[in-house]
C-alpha cells in the first residue's frame, strides 16, 4: 500500500455535532422548492452566486441555486455522467463543470437529492464573478423559455479608487430598480419596502453569525475547519433572509458549539500542527481530500470562497437608497473576486490574522476567472510573505481532472515543506 | 513615443474615435501567432485564451513604442487580465473603460456615457489636450469614411475574386493604422478589387462567425480548403464596419449608439441579436454554409456554439462548429474544413 493510500484510509477529521443538523434543513429547503414550483401562485427562481438571494426572499420567491445543486450531484458521484452528457450535446471539455452538471441534471430530471432542480418562473444572474453565469443562464432561459434578468456589475479592476467605486455604485443601484420592475412584470409582485427591510435585517443576522464563526477560526487550535464550513455555508447562499429563521437558529447553535470548543481549547484535529488557507472551490466529489489533511495535523482555517458568501448587506438609517449604495459595494467588491492588488493585500492580512502556515491554491480548470492572477499570487505568498504554496491543478466538479496518486504525492511534499519551515 | 495608443479589448469595444480626437492613433493589439507566448505564460496559465496571452506578450515586448494603453471590458479575459497588465506592462498611461455587458438595461447607456466621459478626462489630463465636440465629430467622420469604404470592399467578396487573406489584411489595417492616411489606400484598393475577375469556380461561399480571428494564417487555411469568407460578423471584419456611427448632436451618444448597432458579439447580453445578424447575412448573400468556430478556451463563444449549431440544424442551414488553436498551420483543422467543403458540394449538387 502506498503512503498516499495509507493516508486516505485513515480516520477522517471530526466534524461538529451541530453540522449534522444541516441535512434536515436542506431536506426542508428542497421540499419547500418542490411545493413552490407546484403551486401556481408561488414563484420559483434560478439564481447564481454573487446575486443577492435575499432580494428574492423579499418577494417570497424561492431561490434554486444550480451551482449548489451541482455540488450535490458531485458529492453524490453523479457529476461525471452529467458533464459527459453535456459534452455530448456539444459543450466543450474546457467549459465550467457546474454549468455542464446543471445541463445534465435538468435534462435528465434528476431528483433534488442528486442535484436536480425544478423549472423556474424566472432566472436572475450577474456577471460579477464570471461571464459563465450569464452565458449559462442565457442558454437555459432560452431552452426553458423563462425570462432572465441580468444584473450588470462592473469589474473593479486593480488601481480603481473611490471615485470609480461611486460611479459603479450608481449603475448597480439604478439596476436595483430595474430588478424590481422585472419582478413586477414577471411575478406580478410589487416591491414592498417594509418586507425588504425585514428580509435584509434577517439576512444580516445570518451574516453576522457566519462572520462570528470565522472569528473563532483564528484561535489555536482552530475549533472549526473547512470540513465543516464547506457544508455549513449552505444557509449562507440559500437561506439568506429566509423567514422561518432555520438558518439563523442553525448558525446560532454552531456558534455556541464552536465557542464552547474554543473555551476548552478543543481543535478539529487532535494535534494541530499546520494551519492552512485554501483558495478556490473544493473538489466536491473528493471532499475526503480535505478531511484527510487531519492525518498530517493540518487544518484549513480560512477559505475566501465560503467567507465571501457572508457579505453583509445592511439597512442603514432605514433609508433604502443609502442602504442600496452600501449593498452595491458588496456586489462589486468581495474577497472571492477581489482584483489582484486587493487580493494580495487581503491575503497578507488574512495570513497574519489566521496565523496561516501554508496556502493551497486551486488552479481550477473549470474556472478561469478565479484562477486569473494566481501565478502572481503564488509568487507573492512565497516570496513576499515567505509561506509555502501548493498549487493544485484540478476541477471542482469533474472527477476526471483528479488524479489520486500525484495529488497525494504533491500534498505530502507540501507537508514536508511546512515541516521544514516550522 | 510615436503617438500610438494601444487598445486591449475583446471584440470591438474600445472607442477609437475618442483616442483619435486626443490626437492619437488607436492601434488594436492582436498579438502574433508566430511568437511564443512564454513571456505571458509566466502570469497566465496555459489554460487561458491563447489570443489574450499573445496580446499580453505583445504588450510586454512593445509597450515602449506606445504612448499608452486603453483597455475596454469585453470578456472575462479583458477585465481579469487587466490586473496583470497593470502589474507587469510598463506604460505611462493605462486606462480601463468599463463598457457595460448589458445591452438591455436602461441604465447601461447612462453608465456607458459616464465611462466614456471619464476616458476623455483621463486622456485630456495625461496628454494636456482638449477633446472638443468638433474634434470628436471630425474623428467620427474619418472613422465613418473608413467604415463606408470597408462596406464596399466587403460587399465585393460575394461577386469578385478576393482571397480571404486580402480581405483580412485590409480590415486589420483599419484597426491598427492611422485612419486618415488609410482612406486613399482603401479607395485605390476598391478600384482594384472592382476590376478583379468574378468569384472563382470551385470555391464555396461561407459566413464566418465565432471568436475573433486575429491572424491571417487562419484565413489561408480556409482558402486552402476552398472556402471563401463572403460574410462574417467578426471584429476584424463586419462587426467593425457594418454600422456607421450616427450623426447625433452629442458625439458621445453617437459612439454609444454605434456600439448598440454593431453585430452583437457573444460577450454582450443578450446575445440573441448575434443570431439575427447571422441569419440576415446568410439569406441576403446566399452563402453556401456557415462556419462557426471558437478559439480554444474562448468561453463566451464556446457557450453560444451549441445554441447556434442547433438553430442552424433546425433551419436546415449547412453549418459546422469547430474549436481551433492559436497556431499558424493546422492540418487537423484543414481536414475538417475540407470535409465541410465536401458537404457543401454535395448539398449544392442536390439543389
Ligand atoms: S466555477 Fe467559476 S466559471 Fe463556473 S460558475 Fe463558478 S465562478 Fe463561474
Ligand atoms: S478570443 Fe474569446 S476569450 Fe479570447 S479575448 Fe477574445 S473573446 Fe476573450
Amino acid at each position: 500500500m502506498s503512503s498516499a493510500e495509507q493516508h486516505t484510509q485513515k480516520k477522517l477529521v471530526k466534524t461538529l455535532k451541530t453540522s449534522s443538523k444541516l441535512k434536515k434543513i436542506m431536506a426542508w429547503y428542497f421540499i419547500k422548492g418542490k411545493i413552490y414550483s407546484k403551486l401556481p401562485w408561488k414563484k420559483v427562481a434560478w439564481s447564481v452566486s454573487g446575486f443577492p438571494t435575499e432580494f428574492l426572499w423579499t418577494y417570497d420567491v424561492y431561490p434554486f441555486l444550480p451551482e449548489n445543486c451541482a455540488t450535490i450531484a458531485a458529492a453524490r458521484h453523479k457529476s461525471q455522467e452529467l458533464i459527459e452528457y453535456a459534452e455530448a450535446c456539444g459543450y466543450s471539455r474546457d467549459l465550467c463543470s457546474y454549468m455542464k452538471t446543471n445541463i445534465g441534471a435538468y435534462d435528465k430530471k434528476l431528483p433534488a437529492q442528486f442535484g436536480g432542480l425544478e423549472k423556474p418562473d424566472i432566472m436572475v444572474c450577474t456577471n460579477t464573478i464570471c461571464d459563465t453565469h450569464v452565458k449559462w443562464f442565457q442558454i437555459q432561459s432560452r431552452k426553458l423559455n423563462v425570462p432572465l434578468f441580468q444584473w450588470d456589475i462592473p469589474a473593479y479592476v486593480s488601481g480603481s479608487d473611490e471615485k470609480v467605486m461611486n460611479r459603479y455604485i450608481d449603475y448597480v443601484q439604478d439596476q436595483f430598480w430595474e430588478f424590481t420592475d422585472f419582478m413586477y412584470d414577471h411575478t406580478g409582485k410589487k416591491f414592498n419596502q417594509k418586507k425588504f427591510i425585514k428580509t435584509i435585517n434577517k439576512a444580516d443576522e445570518l451574516a453576522v453569525l457566519w462572520h462570528e464563526l470565522f472569528e473563532y477560526r483564528k484561535k489555536i487550535p482552530a475549533p472549526l475547519g473547512y470540513a465543516d464550513t464547506l457544508g455549513d455555508v449552505f444557509p449562507m447562499f440559500a437561506l439568506v433572509g429566509e423567514r422561518s429563521g432555520r438558518g439563523v437558529n442553525f448558525y446560532q447553535e454552531l456558534v455556541n458549539e464552536v465557542k464552547e470548543a474554543a473555551k476548552v481549547g478543543k481543535g478539529v484535529v487532535d494535534e494541530e500542527k499546520y494551519r492552512l488557507l485554501f483558495e478556490g472551490i473544493p473538489f466536491w466529489y473528493k471532499i475526503k481530500f480535505f478531511h484527510q489533511l487531519a492525518n498530517f495535523g493540518a487544518v484549513v482555517t480560512y477559505e475566501p470562497y465560503t467567507y465571501s458568501f457572508g457579505a453583509r448587506r445592511k439597512i442603514i438609517d432605514n433609508d433604502i437608497e443609502k442602504s442600496l449604495r452600501e449593498m452595491a459595494k458588496t456586489l462589486i467588491h468581495t474577497p472571492y473576486f477581489y482584483n489582484l492588488e486587493t487580493r494580495m493585500e487581503y491575503f497578507k492580512k488574512t495570513i497574519e490574522e489566521y496565523k496561516i502556515d501554508g496556502v493551497i491554491l486551486h488552479n481550477n480548470l473549470s474556472c478561469r476567472p478565479s484562477t486569473t492572477g494566481m501565478a502572481d499570487l503564488k509568487n507573492y505568498i512565497q516570496e513576499e510573505l515567505g509561506k509555502p504554496v501548493l498549487l493544485l491543478t484540478c476541477d471542482m466538479n469533474d472527477p476526471r481532472a483528479f488524479s489520486e496518486a500525484p495529488m497525494q504525492t504533491r500534498l505530502e511534499s507540501f507537508i514536508e515543506l511546512l515541516e521544514a519551515q516550522k | 513615443m510615436n503617438n500610438i495608443i494601444a487598445i486591449f479589448d475583446s471584440s470591438h469595444d474600445a472607442p477609437e474615435e475618442i483616442i483619435m480626437a486626443a490626437g492619437k492613433i488607436p492601434y488594436k493589439i492582436l498579438g502574433d501567432v508566430h511568437t511564443s507566448t512564454t513571456p505571458a505564460d509566466q502570469y497566465l496559465f496555459e489554460t487561458f485564451c491563447p489570443a489574450a496571452r499573445s496580446f499580453l506578450t505583445e504588450a510586454l515586448s512593445s509597450s515602449e513604442n506606445w504612448d499608452g494603453i486603453v483597455a475596454a471590458h469585453g470578456c472575462d479575459a479583458t477585465h481579469r487580465h487587466f490586473d496583470i497588465w497593470k502589474k507587469h506592462v510598463k506604460i505611462p498611461f493605462l486606462h480601463y473603460v468599463n463598457n457595460p455587458f448589458s445591452r438591455v438595461s436602461k441604465s447601461s447607456r447612462k453608465f456607458y456615457k459616464i465611462e466614456l466621459q471619464t476616458l476623455i478626462q483621463a486622456l485630456e489630463e495625461q496628454y494636456s489636450v482638449q477633446i472638443t465636440t468638433e474634434k470628436l465629430k471630425h474623428a467620427i467622420s474619418i472613422s465613418n469614411q473608413v467604415k463606408s469604404l470597408l462596406q464596399k470592399l466587403g460587399k465585393l467578396r460575394e461577386s469578385k475574386d478576393i482571397p480571404n487573406r486580402e480581405y483580412f489584411e485590409i480590415c486589420k489595417k483599419a484597426v491598427q493604422e492611422d485612419k486618415a492616411d488609410l482612406i486613399s489606400e482603401l479607395q485605390q484598393t476598391l478600384e482594384i478589387w472592382k476590376d478583379r475577375p468574378t468569384f472563382p469556380k470551385g470555391y464555396a461561399k461561407i459566413m464566418l462567425t465565432g471568436s475573433d480571428v486575429t491572424f491571417p494564417e487562419f484565413m489561408d487555411i480556409l482558402e486552402k480548403a476552398k472556402l471563401r469568407v463572403v460574410r462574417d460578423d467578426l471584429s476584424i471584419g463586419e462587426r467593425y464596419y457594418a454600422a456607421l456611427i450616427p450623426d447625433f448632436d452629442d458625439p458621445i451618444d453617437a459612439i454609444i449608439e454605434y456600439q448598440y448597432l454593431i453585430p452583437r458579439p457573444s460577450t454582450k447580453h443578450p446575445s440573441n441579436p448575434r443570431l439575427d445578424y447571422i441569419f440576415e447575412a446568410y439569406f441576403e448573400s446566399k452563402v453556401d454554409g456557415i462556419l462557426s468556430q471558437n478559439l480554444k478556451f474562448c468561453e463566451d463563444y464556446a457557450y453560444d456554439s451549441v445554441w447556434l449549431s442547433d438553430t442552424f440544424k433546425e433551419k436546415g442551414i449547412p453549418s459546422i462548429h469547430l474549436e481551433r488553436d492559436f497556431i499558424a498551420e493546422d492540418q487537423q483543422l484543414f481536414t475538417r474544413l475540407e470535409a465541410f467543403r465536401e458537404l457543401l458540394k454535395t448539398q449544392e449538387a442536390l439543389k
